[in-house]
């Protein structure tokens, strides 16, 4: 994407709002560089445009290249279903799981996959809270990636375990048999903790969508559609009263995700660093799986992101300016996460611990040292080029920094799980984790049901929350004879 | 453990009918009646030989009034391997024989016995038994198959043909007779008996000095000092199980100033013997002779102990202290502590050498044992009987050459393999192929038995009667535990089948029978009743028999004969000839260079394997899957080098070498062995089978045994070259070094005296957990690791009481073997000479167990008595436990391992074990099925526990008794005692997980005054 192809910096309109206060600005030649604010949407959107732009998108027939991707993601997702069945059928000892590294690859992928699913809560929700309204073109596209990543991370814990046809054993349920779950063990907190969000996160994504969804059913011509627009819908109208409800129920179920967006990954961490692991048991593990978790959200967004704007054309709603904040966040989280590798190597050494300095030092400088040294550089060293403005706008370098994250926090859970496991008290029992072509069909697979579900999200949902973006619109693009205010008015 | 033979076995209908009934002129006490009954009912069991075998098996529709299902019964039999015949106590449950310990009653074992005699219910259950004869390689009746022998027989007989009987050891004083009488009905009949595994090097020495073949009993609990030079006798020497037991009794001390001995070995290879060594020096195995005579020499010059009368002193003239340490590179000043050692303890001491050295190097230790007045002391050969004669593998090759020049009519081999276990197995089976009849008596199909036109299945032992020579004072009986599982028949019986078709006259009912219904109990009874049975004993014959059969021993009264006087002159001849040959070979090794460029020679030992033997077990997985002691291999053999002979060659672990000796090579994986003597390699006999189990597994190192000559088993010019490939060795430990944790540590005896204090109190570290009230019982466990030595006994009869399953060579390599209990090993200091520790490990039971907690649905649970139970049912396989467990002590079922278990190898499990399904977590749990039956027991008897009597299986195999089990809430129990010693500590106990299990720091002994090298 070339810079020329953008509307220019400074729009023809003179009259603008800023973001902040509402409040009414000159228009940029007014105002010092240094204080001029870029807009949220760019180019000629009207918020007849922008339904138009979005829900073309599921009313139209797709393109080929959408049905060829889907063949792509659906046979990738069907190898790991194939691999998760052999698995299930045949045992555990068809991956490279042993004695000591009895977790393995599908830990690592569960681990992953929450957090990524982080990605979607803090945009919606916290940005929310923090009245960022660059959250709003991104923040449907984001609640999908969470929504769809815990998809995929909740499958790993269920065929993880020996025998897998007993999930259910680890839920509190009154039965027969008088038997009780055991509270004190961290993957019980682990389970409620990753349903309460999963649930939650449905939720607040579903509640966003109602008003799209009325906006679809308006619009569409097919009956059998409209029919299921309807029930989704769940008699909306858009009456002020509606609203007035609606922007409540949002704003508290908002603040209720905010929350469980900090503890899921904090309980999470719970399941290492409550064990008596060297490398695991640490107490800097809560913070830092949440920071590690948004870390890796953020880039799995800006990842999305680059590769949909152009094909489906979103480059009005979801600007460089987007891409430069969600940029700059990941900037901000990668210091974050060296700050927390300083710390936790520093606790490493300062314990005095033989065992725990063993292991750190292991990361780095043992057998698989790689693994230790690609996550220090993918998520803490790669990510400086971020502080180069350009590069933040620039897609070959967000794609490169993005990705390099993805990889670098996927070889964070490594080192983390296999390399603390593999070498710890007796050496006597020290092991090796060689992952087998299941361990690699069973994550390559994973990404092919999310990417799948995204297909088809990006096709066949409003993938931009559009009565947010309106008000944007509203802001940014007034339509001449249309007051500014609305929603605005009221989030003041 | 209870002894019921009064339980009877698993019987055909008519076993219930008495078959003795008590002579009733005789008043019958309560006590004698029952025994009697005891007898009937194991004389009824066992006429099941005469019938065939029932069709169906009938659950009891109305039960014996003295079975008792679920209660297990124990008899004692013997089970022979080369020539010692161990007493064994086995145990049965409903009929099926489950798990072998030692006989308790056995005077040499107490209770003890081989690991490879326990794996031995894995033999009788082993799928691979051949069922019926086989004819020309198909399925035959016995009579078609006999019809064929007998007929080839007599044939032979009339025509004075000669036949070829190839046997093992034949120990029992009744086969022999068997054999004798099939001599006298086939004149032409060559027996030679034949165990590949011996090198009968020692005998040779004894014959040269004493003219006779008694092979003596050693009493290392006697021994105050012992040296062995290349002499593995708590490893792989034979009986390992008695020397063990003995010389572990003086490595327990209790408090500093107790009596420990002190063990001095000069070994190539890393040996378990080595790694329990106070003074371990590497040296190659061609200085043993010459440093044997040198010490004799010392004794004599520097402390002044005579030599034996008429011995010419200028015979060892050669030998000096000096010349021996400067030629093999050893420290003068440990040479020279080991001579005052020896001179101080005077008889007290043990002077042993192993089968691979040369008979030269046995008459020196005979003769500083003569010297030192330890003959008839610690070297007691006053009731040992005459060996068996056996043949050399020199004699092998000779015999190989006269039937290959014909004149054979007939080769039976009974048990023996001459086509894989011996040297030159090519050119024997081209001398087979010259013999019109070959018949092999077996268990199951070998390399033999596939050359062989008619195969017959033989009973195994523990479907066998049998009596054994233990030595001159003892008899040791073998009875059967179950009938035969298949169309099979005793070795002994065939033959007097064979002995009566030719027209022998045989006892009993044996006589003129027709072939096939030879019954060997009658047999052995009638040669008892006529010739052990003592004149003029009150009890009948019936009695003293079931006595007999009951205890599995007899004592008989014999004289004791007075010591032997060995012959001055052959050890002056010896002498001679080591000095000569080994000039020769100093020579030789200048010339060639030892551990120079490649190719050039090293000095190549083998040995019988610590769990293969002679290759026999080679079907037993339980014996393929437990690592080697002190490599930790399982699943294959190795050739052990030198750490700087593998630097300068380039080779590291797993690379493939050729071993060339004269004209016969070998190919096999490299292991770098740190303490293997530079210069030196080593390989294991009896891997490389062919075999369902074994098959592709290790290599066959037996044709590199000599057999032109003494010693068989040690070469000093074999040359190695790199091999193409790469064979990875399968090892359960890969990590030797303890990274200097203090997780097994080693003291001598001054670092005892100085670190001597209890162990730190439980609740040394603040916890939040609430102080756990015990209930009637807290268990706990000591384990003495200066008495371990990691010979995997314990890992043996764990698997066979807690069917532990066998997982294979690919996932040992992945690191999923099953052993609930493991022996760990650390090297500490120089790799060419490193301290070993071994530390047994198996779950800690721990007070604050950290995988309880972790469980998410409590499937891992704390008892009431302490223990860390697992519950089968409920774990669902997060393996959280696993991750969490700072000991790595659990065991997870990858896969649905039991599916390999095909019948009827299934009758192998105990019933009292859950058998664990795929996808759940395993561990030690003490033995608690043990622990609920002596509970239970003494609750039924209304009486309290007694200390001891419930031991876990691991306990009651361990020959080094290094295992305690016991009670902690009693302050007198043996367990709580060892708790409180003053070499306790508990593994990792900084964590705060408070283990059950105590273990006592390894003890070493050096001498006070070591030389520039301290080894310890």
């Amino acid at each position: 994407m070339s810079k020329t192809t953008e509307p220019p910096l400074s729009p023809a309109h003179t009259r603008k709002r800023s973001p902040r206060d509402g409040r009414s600005v000159s228009s940029s030649e007014d105002l010092p560089e240094a204080l001029r604010v870029e807009p949220l949407v760019a180019g000629d959107a009207t918020l007849g445009k922008l339904d138009d732009d979005i829900r073309y998108l599921s009313e139209a027939k797709p393109p080929r290249s959408w049905y060829v991707s889907l063949v792509v993601t659906s046979l990738m997702a069907l190898m790991g279903f194939t691999a998760i069945g052999y698995m299930v059928s045949t045992g555990i000892g068809t991956m490279g799981n042993d004695i000591p590294v009895v977790w393995g690859f599908l830990i690592i992928n569960f681990v992953f996959w929450v957090g990524i699913g982080h990605a979607g809560t803090l945009i919606s929700v916290i940005l929310l809270l923090f009245r960022q309204k660059w959250r709003n073109a991104i923040s449907r596209t984001a609640e999908a990636v969470t929504v769809f990543a815990f998809v995929c991370a909740m499958m790993f814990p269920a065929v993880h375990i020996g025998r897998p046809w007993m999930p259910h054993w680890l839920f509190p349920y009154p039965n027969e048999r008088h038997l009780w779950i055991n509270f004190r063990s961290p993957l019980i907190w682990d389970v409620l903790a990753v349903f309460t969000y999963f649930s939650v996160s449905v939720m607040f994504w579903y509640l966003g969508l109602i008003p799209d969804f009325a906006t679809m059913r308006s619009r569409v011509k097919n009956k059998v559609k409209g029919a299921v627009f309807r029930i989704l819908s769940l008699g909306w109208v858009g009456n002020a009263r509606q609203w007035i409800h609606y922007e409540k129920a949002y704003l508290l179920l908002a603040g209720l995700t905010t929350t469980l967006a900090l503890s899921v990954h904090s309980i999470v961490s719970t399941d290492f660093a409550s064990s008596m692991v060297p490398g695991w048991h640490m107490t800097i593990f809560p913070p830092y799986f949440v920071v590690g978790a948004a870390f890796s959200g953020f880039a799995g967004v800006v990842l999305v992101f680059a590769f949909i704007r152009t094909p489906l054309n979103l480059k009005s709603y979801i600007t460089e300016r987007h891409m430069d904040l969600l940029n700059k966040t990941v900037l901000f989280l990668s210091c974050l996460m060296a700050y927390a590798y300083l710390m936790e190597g520093f606790t490493a050494w300062f314990s005095a611990n033989t065992f725990v300095r063993y292991i750190f030092a292991n990361y780095v400088f043992g057998d698989q040292w790689w693994a230790g040294t690609l996550t220090i550089f993918f998520n803490c060293i790669l990510p400086q080029l971020l502080w180069v403005p350009r590069f933040r706008r620039s897609v070959p370098i967000m794609v490169l920094v993005s990705g390099g994250v993805t990889l670098g926090m996927w070889l964070e859970r490594y080192t983390i799980i296999i390399l603390s496991l593999h070498r710890d008290y007796l050496p006597s029992s020290w092991g090796v984790y060689l992952p087998t072509p299941i361990d690699f069909a069973i994550l390559f697979g994973s990404v092919g049901i999310f990417l799948t579900l995204l297909l088809l999200f990006l096709r066949k949902m409003p993938i931009i929350a559009g009565w947010e973006v309106k008000s944007d619109i509203a802001r940014y693009n007034p339509p001449p004879s249309q007051p500014v205010g609305g929603l605005e008015a009221e989030h003041a | 453990m209870d002894r019921h033979s009064d339980r009877r076995n698993e019987f055909p209908p008519d076993a219930f009918e008495p078959v003795e009934p008590p002579s009733e002129a005789e008043p019958v006490s309560r006590r004698r009646f029952l025994t009697l009954a005891a007898a009937s009912a194991a004389l009824a069991a066992t006429s099941a030989c005469e019938s065939p075998p029932a069709d169906t098996i009938v659950p009891y529709t109305k039960k014996p009034t003295d079975v008792i299902p679920g209660v297990a019964d124990y008899y004692a039999s013997t089970y022979q391997e080369g020539q010692i015949p161990y007493g064994v106590l086995v145990k049965a449950r409903e009929g099926r024989p489950i798990h072998i310990d030692g006989n308790d009653e056995h005077p040499f074992f107490n209770g003890k016995t081989s690991l490879r005699a326990q794996a031995e219910i894995i033999g009788l259950y082993n799928p691979d038994r051949l069922r019926q004869p086989v004819v020309e390689g198909r399925l035959a009746t016995w009579k078609e198959a006999e019809a064929r022998v007998t007929d080839a027989l007599s044939k032979a007989a009339k025509g004075n043909e000669s036949v070829l009987l190839l046997t093992p050891a034949v120990v029992s004083p009744t086969s022999r007779t068997v054999i004798a009488k099939l001599q006298k009905a086939l004149p032409g009949l060559k027996h030679v008996a034949w165990e590949p595994a011996l090198s009968l090097t020692d005998r040779a020495a004894s014959r040269a000095l004493y003219g006779h073949d008694r092979a003596p009993r050693y009493h290392l609990e006697k021994a105050k000092v012992v040296a062995a030079l290349e002499a593995d006798f708590l490893g792989t020497m034979e009986n390992a199980v008695e020397a063990i037991a003995g010389f572990t009794r003086n490595r327990k001390p209790a408090k500093p100033s107790d009596a420990m001995s002190r063990l001095y070995c000069f070994e190539s290879r890393m040996s378990v013997t080595g790694s329990k060594a106070d003074v371990r020096v590497p040296m190659k195995p061609s200085g043993a002779t010459h440093l044997a005579f040198a010490v004799a020499r010392a004794l004599h010059e520097e402390h002044g102990v005579p030599y034996p009368e008429g011995f010419a002193a200028e015979a060892l003239d050669r030998f000096t202290l000096g010349g021996v340490s400067h030629r093999y590179g050893l420290d003068r000043a440990t040479v020279a502590s080991l001579v005052r050692d020896l001179a101080e303890a005077r008889g007290d001491s043990l002077v042993l050498t192993g089968p691979s050295l040369p008979p030269e190097a046995h008459v020196a230790a005979t003769l500083i044992n003569t010297m030192l007045g330890a003959e008839g002391r610690t070297v007691e050969t006053s009731f040992s009987a005459d060996a068996p004669p056996l043949a050399t593998p020199s004699e092998m090759a000779a015999l190989t050459r006269e039937v290959a020049s014909g004149g054979y009519a007939a080769a039976i081999f009974w048990q023996t393999n001459p086509l894989y276990a011996l040297p030159d197995a090519k050119a024997f089976r081209e001398a087979l192929a010259r013999v019109p009849l070959s018949v092999s008596l077996v268990l199951s199909e070998n390399e033999t038995a596939r050359a062989c036109k008619v195969v017959l299945p033989v009973n195994h032992w523990l479907e066998s009667w049998n009596d054994y020579e233990a030595s001159t004072d003892l008899l040791s009986l073998q009875q059967p535990l179950i009938r035969p599982l298949y169309d099979t028949r005793q070795a002994e019986e065939i033959l007097l089948a064979w002995a009566g078709a030719l027209g022998a006259p045989v006892d009993g009912r044996v006589g003129g029978a027709a072939a096939g219904e030879a019954d060997y109990r009658t047999y052995l009874m009638a040669r008892w009743q006529r010739e052990v049975y003592p004149a003029g004993t009150l009890a009948t014959f019936e009695q003293f028999w079931t006595s007999a059969v009951h205890d599995g021993v007899l004592h008989r009264e014999v004289k004791r004969r007075r010591s032997r006087r060995l012959d001055v002159h052959a050890v002056a001849g010896a002498a001679g000839k080591a000095g000569g040959k080994h000039e020769a070979v100093a020579r030789a090794a200048e010339k060639s260079a030892y551990g120079g460029a490649p190719g050039a020679g090293v000095e190549l030992l083998l040995e019988p394997d610590l769990r293969m033997w002679d290759g026999r077990y080679a079907n037993i997985g339980w014996l393929q899957e437990l690592p080697e002691p002190i490599t930790k291999v399982s699943w294959g053999n190795y050739l052990s080098i030198a750490v700087d002979d593998a630097h300068e060659r380039r080779l590291s672990d797993g690379d493939l070498v050729s071993v060339t000796v004269g004209t016969r090579s070998v190919t096999l994986p490299v292991l770098v062995q740190p303490g293997q003597a530079t210069g030196t390699a080593f390989a294991a006999l009896g891997h490389g089978r062919e075999g369902s189990v074994s098959g592709g597994r290790g290599t066959n190192v037996f044709p590199l045994v000599a057999d032109d000559g003494m010693p068989p088993f040690l070469h000093l010019e074999a040359s190695l070259s790199r091999a193409s490939g790469n064979q990875p060795l399968v090892r359960s430990q890969t990590e030797f070094s303890t990274h200097g944790r203090d997780i097994a540590p080693v003291w001598s005896l001054a670092d005892y005296a100085k670190n001597a204090k209890p162990p730190k109190p439980d609740r040394s570290l603040p916890t939040l957990n609430p102080n756990v009230k015990w209930g009637d019982h807290k268990w706990g466990m000591a384990i003495d690791l200066s008495a371990c030595l990691g010979c995997g006994g314990c890992q043996i009869a764990c698997q066979s009481e807690n069917n532990i399953p066998v997982v294979g060579p690919e996932q040992v390599a992945r690191g999923r073997i099953m052993h609930w209990i493991r022996s760990d090993v650390y090297y500490a200091g120089p790799t060419d000479n490193p301290q070993v520790a071994h530390a047994l490990m198996l779950c800690q039971q721990c007070d604050d167990a950290p995988c309880e907690p972790v469980c998410p649905v409590g499937a891992t649970v704390h008892s009431k008595d302490g223990l860390n139970e697992q519950v089968y049912n409920r774990c669902v396989g997060v393996r959280y436990c696993s991750a969490n467990c700072p000991y790595i002590v659990r065991r997870f079922n990858f896969f649905d391992y039991t599916s390999t278990i095909t019948d009827p190898l299934d009758l192998a499990f105990n019933p009292e074990v859950t058998v664990r399904p795929r996808g759940v977590m395993e561990k030690c749990t003490f033995c608690v099925q043990r622990i609920r039956n002596g509970v239970q027991v003494a609750k039924d008897e209304d009486r309290p526990l007694r200390d001891g009597e419930i031991r876990p299986a691991c306990a009651v195999a361990c020959p080094a008794e290094a295992i305690v089990f016991g009670d902690l809430k009693d302050p007198n129990s043996r367990v709580s005692q060892l708790s409180r010693s003053n070499r306790g500590y508990k593994v990792l106990q900084d964590l705060g997980t408070r283990p059950a299990v105590t273990y006592m720091t390894e003890l070493k002994n050096p001498p006070e005054t070591p030389g520039k090298k301290r080894h310890v």
